[in-house]
């Protein structure tokens, strides 16, 4: 302290602060340090749970569980994280098994455990190990979690409400896809498609009927993955009728009929260039003969893309050979459809020789 | 004249502690920021708690490794690209008129044969001179050009690309396999997203093999470890605070991904600019901000790409010198954007803070270190003051690297050994005795430099490489799966986007 005696106050002041900054510092370590001991303890016991559990729960066979180890307090979160990976679908586990397993070392009741903690990663793991035990009790409590603040909690409570009770959760789900767009939509898909047309389909038709013009894209797109059969009638609809170029582009991509060509061919003289291109790509995918004249007509658009995929959509077709192509070439007058045959050509000899 | 020189210097001294004060709370702030914003990606990161997402749901992207004279690695991060675990993208590497080699290696090691592309240049480039692809490899192909800089082969490359994203990295950069799905997951969770970038760490030191990062470890040199410390501060609390904010307004040109159509708008990367990365998200978004459109800018903390850093001080001193003038030529342009209600937080927070700390920081601190060496040398300060200012300086110094350190337990734990978090912090203390005053002596080179001489031509940025790293573990070379393009290709890509950006007019 004689350092600074007799010193003026702003020193003084600057001197204390630069000792605070110090401990702050010197804080901050000790802290990163204690961090990473705490994480190293919890890693081992992570471990260990693993390894005493992971061969049990991978284990194959559909033969009764017997002489199971006690869940340790401390291994539950290592058992529930292991349980949930071993429902994985290439694990190879039988759910029946897991279920058996479950049952013996009283997991319901932990997972309820975790679920009243205030640890997200508890919490999570809980959600995700009810939807996998389909216990019917489960519902209730998994229900409310739909609305948490966080993507991640309601879409794996969306996920687990659908395991559990798909004929009840999809009612509860839907409007949430509708109204969410903050929800991953490859997250939405992924759920919605392993729960099945049976489930979702008369649902989602309903909601994809009734969206508006900014919702509609996204959920004819889920609608066309998880039943193509009830999306189709939708799709030729909004063919026909739609002026929103979204929804006409989500369409074009999602169209299978080939009977519903006759919406799709008007749209090769559309204004917007985007809306002639997916409409050239999607005759590729499903036209008939006759329609490569319209196709060679959009080989001299203004638009790269259109010419390009124009290009693609011709060779794609099965009754046009390489052959037929380079006379198609030949008949043309202008160089950018003569020099995108050429580059259609190449990318094609380059995929094959692959 | 001494009188009054002294009288000013010891009235400079109170705008010295008055900056010293305001940069401080700045930069906890950030860091504040930055911690809670860790915390909450790292909790909803930390185990993949959601089904996979379907691959028709991922973008697809166009990866662009604009290349001069790299003939050393080319083809080992070609390979690091080529095995990235994404379900669809291409490689676009741009040869810049290299003098090397760079073209007949890649040509040989992938098969490449000419290719009749038929070539659409929306932003003026060097002439072309030729366009290549793998018949074995269908995901890669090379464009050879004139010699234009670096920003004229990215634009060459833009020109090419097939994707509505694109990823720019380094042809010196190392990835995870899943890089790019980390860094894409902002444009998947927000549709707005137009710019996505992630932390870059220092490659020196670690173990790479097969083009992917094996081992993790510090430098064992004392040059890059302590870049190692500023790499951190760098990317984990000065871009994770700017982030949430929406006011970040650098993403590294060793790897950002970016919406093409929107890079496209601007015009490209500026080919008369050394800081083309910083200098193309500053305008992105004063377009966007303009045109009063919902965007994000965003960043990931995730360790996506690894670099290799400068080890003798000639290179450090031509790279920060280079840094800093492209800072300048990056804000200078835009500073009207200060203050402006239109810009929002960019306006009123990030440009004063890059302008003032950033850019004139350097000039500040040697000024403030020179008039507190010579206020005490014609004692005009007693020693004490000038010992207790310095201890606080470095004391604040040492704490900002600490905050980084920490957030770096937070985050991705790339160095977890306690040993290891003890070289950082002894890394942290001694950086501030000598490195960090001779850099920004580098960087205030680099502001006179900027100051007086004409305008740059974005060049490569040479640095002399160790490249103790590959030697330790050489590229084997397993092939790379040679996965097709499914391009042809999917022609939803294009068009959904395409429509997104009309529909966003």
């Amino acid at each position: 302290m004689d350092f600074i005696s007799g010193a003026a106050p702003v020193v003084v002041f600057a001197f204390f602060a630069g000792v605070a900054i110090c401990a702050l510092t010197l804080l901050m370590l000790l802290a990163t340090i204690v961090m990473r001991m705490i994480a190293l303890r919890t890693e081992r016991i992570d471990a260990h749970a693993e390894a005493l559990w992971k061969p049990i729960l991978m284990a194959p066979g559909t033969a009764a569980v017997t002489g199971l180890p006690a869940l340790h307090r401390r291994d539950v979160r290592g058992f529930i994280e292991a349980w949930n990976e071993a429902h994985e679908p290439l694990q190879g586990a039988t759910t029946d098994r897991l279920a058996q397993i479950a049952d013996k070392v009283g997991l319901q009741q932990q997972l309820c455990r975790f679920l009243d903690t205030h640890r997200f990663h508890h919490r999570v793991i809980a959600v995700m190990a009810l939807g996998h035990l389909k216990s019917d009790e489960s519902f209730k409590r998994v229900l409310p979690l739909l609305d948490d603040k966080s993507p991640i909690m309601s879409l794996c409570a969306a996920r687990a409400l659908l395991q559990i009770d798909p004929q009840s959760g999809v009612p509860k789900l839907i409007p949430l896809i509708v109204d969410r767009p903050y929800w991953s939509q490859g997250v939405v898909a992924s759920i919605l498609e392993e729960t099945g047309a049976f489930a979702v389909g008369k649902r989602l038709t309903a909601a994809t009927l009734h969206a508006t013009s900014d919702v509609a894209p996204r959920m004819i797109r889920f609608l066309a993955g998880v039943d193509p059969k009830a999306a189709a009638p939708i799709i030729r609809e909004a063919l026909r009728s739609s002026l929103d170029t979204r929804i006409i582009t989500t369409c074009l991509q999602a169209i299978t009929d080939p009977t519903d060509l006759v919406y799709v061919r008007p749209l090769l003289t559309h204004s917007l260039w985007f809306v002639r291109m997916q409409a050239a790509a999607t005759l590729g995918n499903l036209g008939v003969p006759g329609d490569e004249t319209l196709l060679v007509g959009l080989l001299s658009d203004q638009q790269w893309w259109v010419r390009y995929r124009a290009a693609q959509a011709l060779l794609k077709l099965s009754f046009i050979t390489t052959e037929d192509a380079r006379r198609i070439q030949q008949a043309q007058t202008d160089s950018y459809a003569r020099d995108i045959i050429d580059h259609v050509l190449a990318e094609q000899t380059i995929e094959v020789a692959a | 004249m001494s009188a009054f020189l002294a009288y000013w210097l010891l009235q400079l001294q109170w705008v010295f502690f008055a900056y010293f004060i305001v940069i401080s709370v700045a930069y906890l702030a950030l860091h504040f920021i930055s911690v809670t914003t860790t915390i909450r990606y790292m909790r909803d990161n930390r185990a993949p708690y959601l089904p996979r997402i379907l691959p028709a749901y991922q973008p697809p992207i166009s990866i662009l490794i604009p290349a001069f004279n790299e003939e050393q690695s080319i083809v080992s991060t070609i390979h690091s690209v080529l095995r990235l675990d994404y379900p669809e993208f291409e490689i676009v590497v741009v040869n810049d008129g290299s003098n090397d080699e760079t073209v007949a290696r890649v040509i040989a090691a992938f098969a490449m044969v000419e290719f009749p592309e038929a070539y659409r240049q929306r932003l003026p480039t060097e002439p072309i001179r030729a366009i290549y692809a793998s018949p074995r490899f269908p995901r890669l192909r090379m464009v050879d050009k004139d010699n234009g800089g670096k920003s004229d082969a990215l634009n060459a490359g833009i020109n090419c690309i097939r994707y509505p994203l694109f990823c720019a990295i380094d042809a010196d950069c190392i990835l995870n396999p899943g890089s790019l799905a980390r860094v894409v997951r902002p444009f998947l969770d927000d549709s707005t997203t137009v710019a996505s970038g992630g932390v870059v760490r220092v490659l020196n030191g670690c173990t790479v093999k097969n083009g992917f990062l094996e081992k993790v470890e510090l430098p064992r040199r004392m040059l890059p470890l302590f870049q190692s410390v500023e790499y951190l501060r760098a990317f984990l609390f000065g871009r994770m605070g700017w982030s949430p904010m929406n006011a970040l307004l650098v993403i590294s040109g060793a790897f950002g991904v970016f919406y093409k159509e929107h890079v496209v708008a601007v015009g490209g990367y500026r080919t008369d600019t050394v800081g083309e990365d910083m200098d193309l998200v500053v305008r992105l978004h004063r377009r966007l901000r303009r045109s009063k459109r919902p965007y994000r800018i965003t960043f990931v903390p995730d360790p996506i790409c690894w670099t290799e850093v400068p080890t003798d001080v000639k290179s450090l001193m031509s790279q920060r010198i280079r840094w800093q003038r492209g800072l300048a030529e990056s804000l200078v342009p835009n500073v009207r954007m200060m203050f402006s209600r239109r810009a929002g937080l960019i306006g009123f927070l990030a440009l004063p803070f890059m302008i003032v700390f950033e850019l004139l920081g350097p000039l500040v601190e040697v000024t403030g270190y020179v008039a507190m060496v010579t206020l005490w040398l014609l004692h005009l300060i007693p020693l004490q003051s000038f010992l207790v200012f310095l201890f606080l300086s470095i004391g604040m110094g040492i704490l900002l690297s600490m905050n980084a350190i920490f957030l770096e337990r937070l985050s991705f734990q790339m160095y977890p050994r306690v040993g290891q978090q003890l070289i950082l912090f002894g890394a942290a203390v001694i950086e501030n005795f000598g490195y960090r005053q001779m850099t920004t002596l580098f960087r205030l080179v680099g502001l006179i430099k900027w100051l007086f001489s004409g305008k740059a031509r974005s060049d490569w940025g040479r640095i002399v490489r160790d490249g103790s790293w590959q030697r330790s573990a050489p590229d084997d070379a397993d092939e790379p799966p040679a996965t097709g393009i499914r391009e042809a290709i999917d022609p939803t890509a294009t068009g959904a986007h395409a429509a997104r950006v009309e529909a966003a007019k």
